[in-house]
């Protein structure tokens, strides 16, 4: 347990994911700010960098690396778009229930495609009545013979307009205890991706409305067992889910960190750089204890993660403490470049608008305490 | 074609302001500043692995250093290179370019047989630009510094384009040959995930001076003829006069004084 | 002439009918470590229709020059001059050979070396006998000055930058003594230069300029860039930069001073953006006035110059523009 030290390759997919992200990535930030539209080459290029991959296994087209390689590749690519490395995470997230609960059918189907990015993975649950609370939701499906009907509304879905496999999860229409999970596809009759949001930071990800009218679904589009799809769909989102906040979140604070640095270290006050000031040194120590902290937190969890234990209270306690830790670099960050903290042209106001963003995303921080409060517990 | 790419470790030259001397002990003071491959080095190693494709055949990559040089070698291998030499040794330390060159020339001949070696024109820290024309010397091959582009290649006699003043030089050269080369000659490609997998399988082979046919005197600093004599940190050069006043008037300072020097007509 | 010492050797190269300026540098110098010596001054000189450039050397201080004058030799052919210069070099063991770092030198000087057996320094900004009468080499490094000698192998080699030394006042009193050299036959050669082309016209060659205007890494952006530009323009100075400007883009190569850039010796030298890091300022070999404009008060760069102003670039350059253009105009009404 105790060897906190990254191995020489996955120093190298550090490296190959900084490459990126500061080569390819950053190109778009610009673009991506400006229109909130997801650029359809940065997806391919994501592709071509077999970001997608990562965590499908080799037998289905996939990397096989994990979730301390997804990780890595996640905080990399915050560090310059947390945009980017949410969506990222999100295509992680639509692929997990589909490694863990698909048939060998179903993964032959979907997964080689979606290592290359041919196709692309979300995750449906959230609904205007159930987020925090998954069983509100209000999304039915009845049974006709072998096929399922489902109706209902899904609400800020990431990726929701640019993916085509989806899982969705639905209440059985008679019994309001049983949800089943089932894997959708674009194109299929009743379902389509309605409305767009427009968010004040992570601009350049795609979040919106999903619509579901009558959407028949044969049965084997079932992912999991009947009946048991909050599993299917928590399981992910618990782990997977959480721990791709925690990478972005890891990255903005790096980002905010030595953005605080650098302009610290260039601004004249009194005839010195102001990071000779105690007060400025205070927060710049005060971000730098929450990354290292964070950092321990989210690798500890991935570990686990890795060695096919449950981590879903590790990940809580990480997705809390990083997400709130982010918000808090990028205010700090802010306030240390004084009056440009608040000008469009300084990278340190996106920090700010994107740390918004990460807090409700996967489960509030308070819906955060109460699960860590339940392992507390027992 | 066997290809031998040579390649240094070098201190990440956006850290490089770490590095100083220190004028107490007049010796320099090293920090952290992590090895990374020279810049220059991975345009040679996209230059052999486009050959390689072209051609077939094999590329190995040969470095002198540290152990933590192997890093560096390891990426070169994650980035497809067939084989990876590290040569490595207490005896190497201290060697300036002409035992450098004349220990990496006996690796390559070790090595096996190669139809050319390349190297990046000259590394981040040092830039002598030595190290690959004496390389050429001691493996008695003919060498073109700052090849830009290969122009032909079709029979063993090669056309390459290299920098020259104010333009190029076509050269003719036959293999086997070294090529230093610009990064005007290729855009290297990025260091993949799969590419790094693919490298667990890869070992490095780590040569130290038993497994090369030399003598200690021939290597490291002993095998140097020339040695650093003094370092000294230089020293304040002229008595500054701060303008002052509010930028108007520092401005207006500024003209007059260019304006006695005569050069604001 | 000592029987210890051998003579002091400078590689001249051709610039067509003409002698690269800092092959006259160099042999300036040459001359200058040679009687310290006690010895000779020489010149070696390969190409094609040599006589002019041969009359300019012997101006310039060398006592003897070897020729090898042949259409063979019309451009560069490395293995014909290393095997010219190693012979002669054996034949006359010089102490010491001095070789421009043009794009020749910079080839040429490390096979010679290597084929001799001796130690090379490269891009030397300073040269001088020691206590012991080793050529002490000096080469920038790290923020100070490093010092290399090459205590027993022989010759002592060295490449030097131009701009490093003065050219010399042409002596053309010295007589002039000139042995021809034979050129070996070409026909097995395995390297050939087959042609030189030019590509661009050099423009105002910054090593002549009167007044440069250089920009560094202060200058943050390409608009930055852009107003440090107009200075020089409204200025008529001619503009350089540091390292950094050239790896961002904004700046082609042959506009960096420094180490492993030009070096120059202006009349004035205005940084901007400049924080006075060694590499660079070592290219400023002399310089009348030197000014510095930066927005660090505590920059290394105001301990090197004569006038020093604290403003940032991007607002105060706009000002003295404009300040200077209201100057102008005064004079002129």
């Amino acid at each position: 347990m105790i060897d906190f030290t990254f191995t020489e390759e996955q120093e190298m997919f550090r490296k190959a994911s900084r490459e990126f992200a500061e080569n390819k990535v950053a190109l778009f930030v610009p673009e991506m700010e400006k229109t909130g539209k997801t650029p359809p080459e940065l997806v391919k290029a994501l592709a071509e960098a077999e970001m997608l991959a990562i965590t499908i296994p080799e037998e289905y087209g996939g990397l096989g690396l994990g979730f301390v390689a997804r990780m890595i590749a996640l905080e990399e690519i915050s560090r310059i778009s947390v945009a980017t490395a949410m969506m990222l995470q999100v295509f992680a997230l639509g692929i997990d229930p589909i490694v863990r609960f698909g048939t060998e059918a179903q993964k032959k189907e979907y997964l080689p495609k979606l290592a290359t990015g041919e196709r692309l993975a979300s995750v449906a649950v959230t609904e205007p009545t159930g987020g925090s609370d998954p069983t509100g939701g209000r999304t039915i499906y009845s049974k006709d013979g072998d096929c399922y009907i489902i109706t209902g509304r899904k609400c800020f879905i990431t990726n929701a307009h640019i993916a085509d496999t989806l899982t969705v999860v639905a209440k059985d229409e008679n019994n309001p205890k049983a949800f089943s999970a089932f894997l959708l596809e674009k194109g299929m009759d009743g379902f389509k991706a309605t409305h767009e949001e427009h968010k004040v930071g992570m601009k350049g990800c795609n979040t919106g409305e999903l619509s579901l009218d009558k959407c028949r679904v044969s049965s084997d589009r079932l992912l999991g067992e009947e009946g048991k799809g909050l599993r299917v769909s928590m399981t992910a989102i618990g782990d997977v889910g959480r721990g791709g906040m925690v990478g972005c979140a890891l990255g903005l604070q790096t980002a905010c960190l030595e953005s605080a640095v650098k302009f610290a270290g260039e601004r004249i006050l009194y005839g010195k750089p102001i990071s000779n000031l105690q007060t400025i040194q205070n927060k710049l120590a005060d971000m730098k204890i929450d990354l290292e902290a964070g950092r321990l937190l989210a690798y500890r969890a991935a570990a686990m993660q890795d060695r096919g234990e449950r981590s879903s209270n590790e990940y809580a306690v990480a997705k809390y403490f990083t997400t709130e830790a982010a918000q808090k670099a990028a205010k700090m960050a802010a306030d240390i470049h004084g009056g440009y903290g608040c000008m469009e042209e300084y990278p340190v106001t996106r920090y700010l608008r994107d740390s918004f963003v990460l807090g409700p995303s996967a489960g509030t921080s308070d819906i955060m305490k109460v699960i860590i409060s339940r392992w507390v517990l027992g | 074609m066997n290809i031998v790419v040579c390649v240094k470790a070098v201190p990440d030259p956006k850290q490089i302001s770490k590095i100083r001397i220190d004028p107490a002990t007049k010796t320099l003071t090293r920090s952290d500043a992590p090895l990374v491959m020279n810049l220059l080095d991975r345009h040679a190693l996209e230059a052999a692995l486009e050959l390689k494709e072209a051609c077939g055949g094999s590329v190995s990559v040969i470095s002198m250093g540290p152990p933590a040089a192997g890093s560096v070698v390891k990426e070169c291998m994650a980035l497809g290179a067939d084989r990876g030499i590290l040569m490595s040794d207490r005896a190497f330390g201290g060697a300036d370019a002409f035992a450098t060159a004349f220990t990496l020339s006996r690796g390559i001949e070790k090595a096996g047989p190669f139809d050319l070696v390349i190297c990046g024109m000259a590394s981040s820290d040092g830039a002598t630009e030595w190290v690959g024309p004496q390389v050429a010397v001691f493996l008695n091959i003919p060498a073109v510094t700052m090849v830009r582009k290969i122009e032909n290649r079709q029979s063993s006699e090669w056309i390459v384009i290299a920098d020259w003043q104010n333009g190029y030089r076509r050269v003719q050269v036959r293999l086997p040959a070294l090529f230093t080369v610009t990064r005007e000659l290729n855009r290297p490609k990025a260091l993949s995930f799969s590419g790094i997998i693919k490298a667990r399988k890869k070992v490095i082979e780590q040569w130290g001076l038993d497994a090369i046919e030399a003598s200690e005197e021939m290597v490291g600093a002993r095998g140097s003829p020339t040695i650093v004599s003094e370092i000294s940190p230089v020293e304040k050069r002229r008595n500054v006069e701060m303008l002052s006043g509010n930028a108007e008037e520092k401005a207006d300072k500024l003209v007059s004084r260019l304006a006695e020097a005569g050069i604001i007509q | 002439m000592s029987k210890d010492f051998g003579p002091v050797w400078v590689i001249a190269e051709q610039a067509g009918f003409e002698v690269e300026i800092v092959s006259l540098q160099l042999l300036g110098k040459a001359r200058e470590l040679a009687d310290e010596l006690g010895v000779a001054c020489e010149a070696v000189l390969l190409g094609r229709g040599l006589e002019g450039a041969a009359r300019k050397l012997t101006a310039a201080g060398a006592d003897r020059v070897y020729l090898a004058d042949d259409p063979a030799l019309e451009f560069y052919q490395p293995d014909i001059y290393r095997d010219i210069i190693c012979s002669l070099a054996r034949e006359n063991r010089p102490e010491i050979i001095l070789t421009g770092s043009t794009f020749m030198g910079r080839e040429l000087a490390p096979i010679v070396a290597a084929c001799l057996g001796t130690g090379l320094t490269a891009h030397c900004t300073g040269l001088r006998n020691d206590k012991n009468k080793n050529l002490e080499q000096q080469v920038p490094a790290y923020g100070g000055l490093m010092s290399i000698i090459c205590p027993e192998k022989r010759p002592q080699m060295a490449t030097v930058p131009r701009g490093v030394f003065k050219t010399p006042e042409p002596d053309s009193g010295r007589k002039e003594a000139i042995i021809h050299v034979p050129v070996p036959e070409t026909s097995d050669t395995r390297v050939r230069t087959l042609e030189v082309v030019r590509e661009s016209s050099p423009g105002i060659q910054i090593e002549d300029a009167q007044v440069i205007i250089a920009g560094g890494a202060g200058a943050c952006s390409p608009e930055g860039w852009g107003i440090i530009s107009d200075l020089a323009r409204t200025m008529g100075a001619a503009l350089a930069c540091t390292r950094p400007v050239v790896d961002e883009g904004w700046a082609p190569l042959d506009a960096m001073v420094g180490q492993s850039g030009k070096m120059v010796s202006p009349e004035v030298y205005l940084a901007v953006g400049i924080s006075g890091e060694q590499q660079h300022m070592i290219g400023i070999t002399g310089a009348k006035l030197m000014i510095a404009i930066n927005n660090d008060p505590a920059s290394p760069v105001f301990q090197q110059v004569d006038l020093g102003v604290v403003e940032d670039c991007r607002e105060f350059l706009p000002l003295l523009i404009s300040k200077i253009r209201a100057h102008r105009h005064e004079k002129s009404s």
